[in-house]
């Protein structure tokens, strides 16, 4: 729990990250035209938007991220690292059945009958987009989940962790620029240039990381 | 978003919109060719367009809550059935937002249908039919309770409960497609012809028996959801020799003043509540009384809630029978519309007080007062073979006068079972005909004109400018002889001179120009049958013949179409049938 | 306004059918349905209410079309 001890001190040298994954996106919720609605269903909307940000940011909360890591220990950004995503990972899960929440509180379709809906609506590409991208974050939590179990070389687990959170960060913000309903110009934008750097930085130490000296020659 | 945004992108909008058409103008102008509101450049490939043929015994046209049990009844009785539909099943019409229907209950009720229809026949100044009144309350509770048991009452939407009964008995049904034309060859009633506007193909029904379950109509008003009904059974039938009443009625409901045009918000939360049922409550609602007081003192009108005893004193107008008449200026409430759960009609319309304005539902008559008129008591019209149920059936249920609360929705479900049956056995004895090639394209022709008009007038413009003509209050509802014909000369030459013209650029269009079409003849009927009636009762209000005359109007009015093509007029007595 | 906005559509077209005036279609490039004659609005919700994803968003207002001597 020393998460939360020298709570304070992280969170200051957090704050970079915390401005770009959190404040951005709330910036641009509050400045876009999108329609307004019930505060019950504008907070179900910013929580989703919000958790979809943080784990964007996860690419950020690692040994990728040498400025961080230099400040606070690794095992923190680990820590750090693994809150996030077993909780965010969660609450994206439950996103599906956040959006036909509002359903159990009027009169026309059921939950049910909307929900079957949204899950055979299979000539939306955001919908099959939305659905490989759910999967991969399946494998992502389970294997992480069993990272130990696995008995994979650090590397090679590392690797396929990297690549698997590669390919959902594509996959998923594809679904969220194709389907969602807060989708705008500077939230596409926004998104772009956090998933393209995040892919950079990961990238760059997976493919160049046998020759250190690449990097330190920049 | 704040309002202001929202202005400020629409404006930007607007302006590209404005900035690319007046580019657009100026290009198509200096090729030296028609300006861009003068040509019509239809957007469908006319000359692709398909044509399919489907066959059946009994046509149902329409699938609200009359069409649903037509269907269903139809097929029970062993006809083979198809549906169609302008909209969706259960999703179009007055059908959607009818939240209160009326069962009798015998075990619930302590007058007896004898009494029931004796008091719907003092409300309604005998201007009911009783035979119809009858078979409302006798049928009202058996249909009630299969509505329940395929979920009627379970949600605010009827799709899902409509498809189960429908779905069970594998009735196909056909989708936004638009009927505009009943068929009759040789005398004989051959079936129907219109087109989809997804498929964009023309289509022809042969069908041994058609059943209209089209509803009533309007002009388009702003305010009431009826911009999809356009009586276009009415003048579907009127075109092949159908005899039609009840135009002279009037639907008195009131709008919000403020967003006059949205029905939703102006019914408060109603229609996304469920329906429930009602008991008998017999009254003389949505007549023109408010109208009279509107026209008499002038705007705003305002209605207070319940008991605020916001009376306003007006001398004349409307008579009420002593016994119907609400206390405290009660407005018409929202009678069948009314919410099951909440408030119990009374005070002001739905969506609370503040001023109100009229001609919410502009156009359409008492429910189930206009429409095809019965031959007998199974829904028949005078053309063998051709049926018609619910607001498309004059068949003077309520009366002239909305009188219990709730019925007009069992109505529309008893009349369909009846006409369902009705014409299942009438299939039994017939053998379908074929519809000749001749008649297909001659058919064809006249669906697809307005897509083939070079020029013309557009469905648009055409409906407001009849708006404009016909929905004033010193018009439509507070009728004196030369304000109604003054308008039937602006009627008249729309009718002549603009109906031939519409054009339709695609296939929404052609939808509008059909409707646009049948709307014009109905204000015709409405205008003239309004001249013919020289007295005033229930929802009919002439200034210049205000008492009842029930020496020359104990009658009904039936309008046909003359050899020679022109609008015939007829006095059919109350409480006889259509010879 | 009346109808103002589709955001989040999933294509499902339950309000493309289930609108009873035609104001609503299905794009076919982007599979999603597009507001394509507002001017027939009625402003009765029914899209918003069959809409699974409550995607639909409707103003109470109406802006009507100015009266023109020809059209």
């Amino acid at each position: 729990m020393g998460l939360i001890m020298n709570k304070e001190s992280k969170i200051y040298k957090l704050l970079p990250l915390i401005l770009v994954f959190v404040g951005v996106p709330l910036l641009l919720w509050a400045l876009g035209e999108f329609p307004k609605r019930s505060v019950f269903k504008e907070l179900l909307s910013l929580i989703i938007i919000l958790t979809f940000s943080l784990l964007l940011g996860q690419f950020f909360l690692t040994r990728t991220n040498k400025i961080l890591v230099k400040q606070i220990k690794m095992s923190s950004v680990l820590k750090i690292h693994k809150f996030i995503g077993y909780v965010f990972i969660i609450i994206i899960m439950a996103h599906p059945f956040f959006i036909i929440l509002p359903k159990f509180f009027d009169n026309t379709k059921t939950p049910f009958e909307a929900f079957t809906i949204l899950l055979t609506s299979f000539n939306s590409l955001g919908i099959v987009l939305g659905m490989v991208a759910y999967m991969i974050m399946l494998i992502i939590l389970i294997t992480s989940f069993f990272r130990f179990k696995l008995h994979l070389q650090y590397r090679t687990w590392r690797k396929v962790h990297g690549y698997l959170a590669m390919l959902f960060i594509i996959t998923a913000t594809s679904h969220v620029i194709n389907i969602g309903r807060y989708n705008s110009t500077s939230f596409s934008i926004y998104y772009l240039i956090v998933v393209a750097s995040g892919i950079f930085y990961l990238l760059r130490i997976y493919l160049f990381k046998s020759t250190k000296k690449v990097i330190k020659n920049d | 978003m704040t309002e202001s945004k929202r202005k400020n992108s629409i404006s930007r909008r607007s302006f590209i919109a404005l900035a690319g058409g007046a580019a657009g103008a100026a290009a198509v102008a200096s090729l030296g060719l028609h300006l861009d509101w003068e040509t019509n450049n239809p957007k469908v490939d006319i000359d692709a367009l398909g044509l399919d043929t489907f066959k059946t015994e009994v046509l149902v046209i329409g699938s609200g809550m009359a069409g649903l049990f037509a269907a269903v009844k139809a097929h029970d009785a062993g006809a083979k059935v198809l549906m169609v539909s302008k909209g969706r099943l259960g999703s179009s019409g007055l059908t959607p937002f009818a939240k209160g229907i009326f069962a009798y209950d015998p075990a619930k009720e302590t007058l007896s249908i004898d009494e029931f229809v004796a008091a719907v026949s003092r409300s309604a100044l005998g201007t009911n039919n009783p035979v119809y009144t009858r078979q409302m309350a006798e049928h009202s509770l058996a249909r009630v309770n299969e509505l329940k048991e395929w979920g009627f009452f379970d949600s605010t939407l009827y799709n899902k409960s409509f498809s189960k009964p429908i779905e069970e008995r594998n009735i196909p049904i056909q989708e936004r497609v638009t009927i505009t034309h009943l068929v009759k060859e040789n005398n004989k009633l051959v079936g129907a012809a219109g087109f989809s506007i997804d498929k964009e193909k023309v289509i022809i029904y042969e069908a041994k028996s058609i059943i209209l379950c089209t509803g009533s109509g309007g002009f388009k008003p702003n305010g009431f959801p009826i911009c999809d009904l356009t009586h276009d059974g009415t003048v579907m039938a009127y075109n092949i020799g159908a005899k039609v009443t009840g135009k002279e009625w009037n639907d008195g409901h009131p709008g919000k003043a403020k967003n006059a045009a949205a029905c939703y918000d102006g019914w408060g939360d109603m229609f996304e509540q469920k329906p429930g049922t009602t008991g008998i409550e017999v009254h003389h609602d949505l007549g023109v009384d408010m109208n009279y007081v509107a026209y008499t003192n002038g705007s705003p009108l305002k209605m207070g809630p319940p008991g605020s005893g916001e009376k306003t004193e007006v001398s004349g107008g409307p008579f009420v029978p002593e016994e119907f008449s609400r206390q405290n200026s009660k407005p018409p409430d929202n009678g069948d519309r009314k919410p099951p759960k909440g408030g119990h009609g009374d005070g002001a319309p739905p969506g609370m007080g503040g001023s109100i304005v009229g001609g919410s539902s502009a156009g359409m008559a008492i429910h189930k007062s206009e429409g095809l008129v019965p031959i007998n008591d199974q829904c028949e019209s005078n053309i063998p073979g051709l049926y018609a149920a619910g607001d498309a059936l004059g068949s003077y249920m309520s009366g002239g006068i909305y009188t219990q609360i709730g019925s007009s929705l069992s109505g529309s479900a008893v009349q369909g079972g009846v006409a369902g049956e009705a014409a299942a056995n009438y299939c039994k004895n017939v053998e379908i005909s074929h519809i000749s090639t001749s008649k297909i394209e001659e058919i064809q022709e006249e669906i697809l004109a307005p897509l083939k008009r070079e020029a013309g007038y557009s469905p648009a413009w055409v409906t407001q400018t009849l708006q404009g003509i016909v929905i004033p209050n010193f018009v439509l509802y507070i009728k004196k002889e030369n304000m109604l014909k003054a308008a039937l000369a602006y009627v008249e030459e729309l009718r002549d001179h603009h109906m031939p013209m519409l054009r339709a650029a695609n296939m929404h269009e052609l939808r509008l120009a059909h409707e646009t079409a049948n709307m014009i003849v109905s204000a015709e009927m409405k205008l003239k049958a309004s001249l013919m009636r020289k007295e005033s009762r229930c929802s009919h209000y002439r200034l210049d013949y205000p008492e009842m005359d029930p020496e020359n109007w104990e009658a009904w009015i039936n309008i046909f179409k003359g050899d020679d093509g022109t609008m015939q007029f007829e006095k059919q007595p109350f409480n006889s049938w259509s010879a | 306004m009346s109808i103002v906005s589709i955001n989040g559509c999933i294509g499902c077209e339950e309000c493309i059918k289930s609108c009873p005036t035609d104001v609503i279609r299905l794009n076919r490039d982007t599979k999603k349905a597009e507001i394509l004659y507002p001017e027939d609005c009625q402003i009765c919700h029914l899209c918003r209410m069959y809409c699974p994803v409550d995607a639909i968003t409707i103003s109470p207002e109406k802006s009507i079309p100015v009266i023109v001597s020809w059209g």
